[in-house]
C-alpha cells in the first residue's frame, strides 16, 4: 500500500535501439517518484521490457510524471506496470476535508508519455488499469509518433471504477486521458475521455430569468452514466504488426448478430478501423467515405462487469502478438 | 441581425423535414435499447447516490430511461461538437469583411483543418457516417435551399448582401467533399449554414442541440418507446433546462490549433494546444461502444 509522501515531479527517457538479435537501451534515465526497470527478456529478438514504476505503489495529487520513449529502427519496447496505477487523493491529515475546497488544478495528479515509434519498430503498451481513488483527479496525456506506415503500436488504456472492495463505484472526481496517434506526420486519432463528477445541471439558470420556468433534475453522476460496467478499456492497434489482430477482431465482430436483450451482458466491445488520409484521394472518388482498403490501424474499445473479464477478454484477443514477442513476454504482460 | 430576422430562421431551421435531423439518426439509441439498457433498474444502491430522477412520482420506466440516454447523449455530443461549432463561426467572421483579401482562402484551410480533426476526434465509425452525411446534406440545403431564387430583385441598395462571399465559401468546401478531400462533418457543416444565414454562434449552437434532442425523441416515438404526446411533454418540460446546462457546460470550451512540430518531428497537421483542458472531449464511453455497434443489430430502423 502507499507511503504517503509529498507531490513530486519526475522525468524520465528511453531510447532503445537494435543491434542484430539484441535490443539495446541507449539511455534510460528517471528522476524521483518515476523508476523504470528493465528485466531480461532472455529472446533471441530485438525486443526489451520496462516497468514503469513509481514510488510507494500509487501516485498522490500534485504529482507530475513525465516521460519520453524513442523506440529505434527494428526494435520492439514493451512498456509495463506492476499492478494497476493507483490514483490517491492527499487529504490534510486526520480530516476529510471537502473536495470541493482542495479540487483545484494544483491537486490534481498528471501523467504525460510521448512515444517516437522509427520505421519497423514496435511500441507495446499494456500496462494494468488506472484505478481512481475516491475523490482523486487524475489527467494523462498520451502522444504516440508513428515515423512511418512501417511503424508498429499497440497501445492499451483502461480504467476501473476505483476500490470495489471498499464499496467505491465511480467516486473519483475526475478522469482525463488523451491519446493521440501521429503515422507519418498525420494525425490519424485524437481521443480525449473526459470523465467528471455531476458535470451538468449544477448552473443556475441564465440570469435573464428571474425564476426558472423548470425545476432542473438532479445531477446524473459518473455512476448513473458508467453502470453497470465497473471497467472500461480503450485498445489502439497500428501498423503491420498488428494487421493479423485488427482482421481477426473485425472478422470476429462482423459475425456478431445482436438481438433484443433484456439486461446488458457482462462485457461489450466494438472495434473501428482507422484507415489515414490519402492526400492524393482526387483521382479515387470513395477512398476517403468508404472503410474498405488497406487499413492503418483501429480502435477496440471494452467495458466490462468486472475488471478480470476485460482483462481476460484482451488476453485473448491480443494472443496473436505471442508470435510477434514471444509466449513468455507475452505471458509478462498478461500475468 | 435583428431579433425577428432571427426568430424566422429559427423557425425554418427546426424544420422537422430538413437534414437537420429527425428520423433519420437514432445517434445510438436503437443500439441502447437492443443491448438492453432500458432494463436497468434505477440508481438508488446507496444513500451517497443524489442522482438519477428523484422525483416523486418517478416516470414510468420507459420514459426514464428514454431521459437518462438523451442526458448522456447531449452532454458527450455537446462536448464534441459545440467546440467545433465556435470555432467555426470565428473562421467565417473576418470573410463577411470584403476588405480582407485572402480571408477566403484561409477560411478554407482553416475549415479543413477542423474537419480534419473532427474526423480524428470522432473515432466510432457509425457516428462517422452519420455525421458525414448530415454534413454534406446541410451544405446542398444551404446552396439549393437558402439562397436567393435569381428572379427575386436585388435586396434594396445601402443593405448589401455580405452572406454572398460566405456562400461561396460553402460552395468551395462542397467541392472539396465531392473530390474526396475533405469529409464535411456535421458540426462544420451546421457552423458555415448558420455562420451564412447570419445566426449568432450561441443561437446556432444552442439550436444544434435542441435539434438532436429533439431526433432522438422522434427516434424513440419511431421505435415506440415513448407516445407522441409523452414526447411533446418532454421536450416542453423536461429537455429544455437540459439544453441550456449542456450548452452552457462548454461555454468555456474550445480549440486551438497552433503550426508545432516537436523536435526533429515534422508534422504536416497542426497540433492541439489544449493546456487548459477544455477542448473537445467524449464524455461517455459506453455511448461510444454502444454507437459503434449499431450495425450488429439483428434488425434495424435506423441508420445510426
Amino acid at each position: 500500500m502507499l507511503v504517503p509522501r509529498q507531490a513530486a515531479h519526475g522525468k524520465g527517457r528511453a531510447v532503445l535501439h537494435a543491434s542484430g538479435t539484441e535490443a539495446i537501451f541507449s539511455e534510460l534515465s528517471y528522476q524521483y517518484p518515476l523508476k523504470l526497470l528493465s528485466p531480461d527478456t532472455h529472446a533471441d529478438i530485438p525486443l526489451a521490457i520496462a516497468y514503469i514504476l513509481s514510488y510507494g505503489g500509487g501516485l498522490v495529487s500534485g504529482d507530475r510524471i513525465e516521460l519520453d520513449v524513442d523506440v529505434g529502427l527494428h526494435s520492439m519496447l514493451m512498456l509495463l506496470t506492476q499492478g494497476s496505477t493507483k490514483v490517491f487523493k492527499t487529504r490534510s491529515r486526520g480530516s476529510h476535508v471537502s473536495t470541493s475546497s482542495i479540487s483545484n488544478a494544483s491537486g490534481k495528479t498528471t501523467q504525460s508519455l510521448t512515444a517516437r515509434i522509427r520505421p519497423n519498430a514496435l511500441l507495446l503498451l499494456l500496462p494494468d488499469p488506472v484505478t481512481c481513488f475516491e475523490s482523486s483527479s487524475y489527467s494523462q496525456t498520451q502522444t504516440f509518433y508513428l515515423e512511418s506506415v512501417s511503424s508498429s503500436a499497440v497501445i492499451l488504456d483502461w480504467f476501473t471504477s476505483g476500490r470495489m472492495a471498499r464499496g467505491e463505484e465511480w467516486d473519483f472526481e475526475r478522469y482525463r486521458s488523451v491519446n493521440e496517434v501521429w503515422i507519418a506526420g498525420r494525425r490519424i486519432a485524437r481521443d480525449v475521455m473526459l470523465l467528471e463528477q455531476s458535470s451538468g445541471s449544477r448552473h443556475s439558470p441564465t440570469s435573464q430569468l428571474d425564476t426558472p420556468p423548470y425545476i432542473p433534475l438532479p445531477s446524473r453522476s459518473l455512476a448513473d452514466r458508467l453502470r453497470p460496467y465497473a471497467c472500461y478499456a480503450t485498445l489502439f492497434l497500428f501498423g503491420p504488426q498488428t494487421e493479423k489482430i485488427i482482421v481477426s477482431l473485425s472478422c470476429a465482430y462482423d459475425a456478431l448478430s445482436q438481438m433484443q436483450i433484456a439486461q446488458p451482458d457482462p462485457l461489450i466491445w466494438s472495434i473501428s478501423r482507422l484507415t489515414l488520409k490519402e492526400d492524393s484521394a482526387k483521382d479515387s472518388e470513395d477512398s476517403l467515405h468508404e472503410q474498405g482498403g488497406r487499413g492503418n490501424g483501429a480502435i477496440v474499445r471494452v467495458a466490462g462487469m468486472l475488471t478480470e473479464l476485460v482483462r481476460n477478454w484482451l488476453r485473448a484477443s491480443l494472443g496473436e502478438l505471442e508470435d510477434v514477442v514471444g509466449v513468455d513476454s507475452f505471458r509478462t504482460a498478461f500475468a | 441581425m435583428d431579433e425577428d430576422t432571427e426568430m424566422y430562421l429559427m423557425l425554418l431551421l427546426s424544420d422537422g423535414n430538413l437534414p437537420t435531423g429527425s428520423f433519420v439518426a437514432s445517434s445510438g439509441l436503437e443500439a441502447y435499447v437492443k443491448h438492453g439498457f432500458f432494463g436497468i433498474p434505477s440508481s438508488n444502491s446507496g444513500p451517497t447516490r443524489t442522482s438519477s430522477l428523484t422525483s416523486s412520482p418517478s416516470p414510468p420506466s420507459l420514459t426514464r430511461s428514454t431521459i437518462n440516454f438523451i442526458r448522456d447523449s447531449l452532454q458527450t455530443y455537446a462536448h464534441c461538437s459545440l467546440p467545433f461549432i465556435s470555432a467555426v463561426h470565428d473562421v467565417c467572421r473576418p470573410v463577411k469583411d470584403e476588405s480582407a483579401t485572402g480571408a477566403a482562402d484561409d477560411a478554407l484551410t482553416s475549415l479543413k483543418e477542423l474537419d480534419d480533426l473532427y474526423e480524428s476526434m470522432t473515432l466510432n465509425h457509425i457516428a462517422r457516417r452519420a455525421s458525414k452525411a448530415q454534413g454534406v446534406a446541410l451544405l446542398t440545403l444551404l446552396s439549393r435551399g437558402m439562397t436567393r431564387p435569381l428572379w427575386l430583385q436585388d435586396p434594396p441598395a445601402g443593405s448589401p448582401d455580405k452572406s454572398i462571399l460566405l456562400e461561396k465559401l460553402a460552395d468551395d468546401l462542397k467541392l472539396e467533399i465531392r473530390k474526396g478531400v475533405v469529409y464535411g462533418h456535421l458540426p462544420i457543416c451546421w457552423g458555415i449554414l448558420t455562420a451564412t444565414l447570419g445566426l449568432s454562434c450561441e443561437r446556432s449552437k444552442h439550436l444544434h442541440i435542441f435539434l438532436h434532442a429533439r431526433s432522438l425523441v422522434s427516434a424513440s416515438i419511431r421505435m415506440n418507446t415513448l407516445g407522441p404526446y409523452a414526447a411533446q411533454q418532454l421536450l416542453l418540460h423536461v429537455i429544455r433546462p437540459l439544453i441550456d446546462n449542456v450548452v452552457m457546460d462548454c461555454s468555456k470550451s474550445q480549440i486551438c490549433l497552433v503550426r508545432r512540430s516537436p523536435s526533429t518531428i515534422v508534422l504536416v497537421d497542426p497540433t492541439v494546444d489544449d493546456e487548459e483542458e477544455n477542448g473537445p472531449a467524449t464524455t461517455w464511453p459506453l455511448g461510444e461502444i454502444l454507437g459503434a455497434r449499431h450495425d450488429l443489430q439483428h434488425s434495424r430502423i435506423f441508420n445510426s
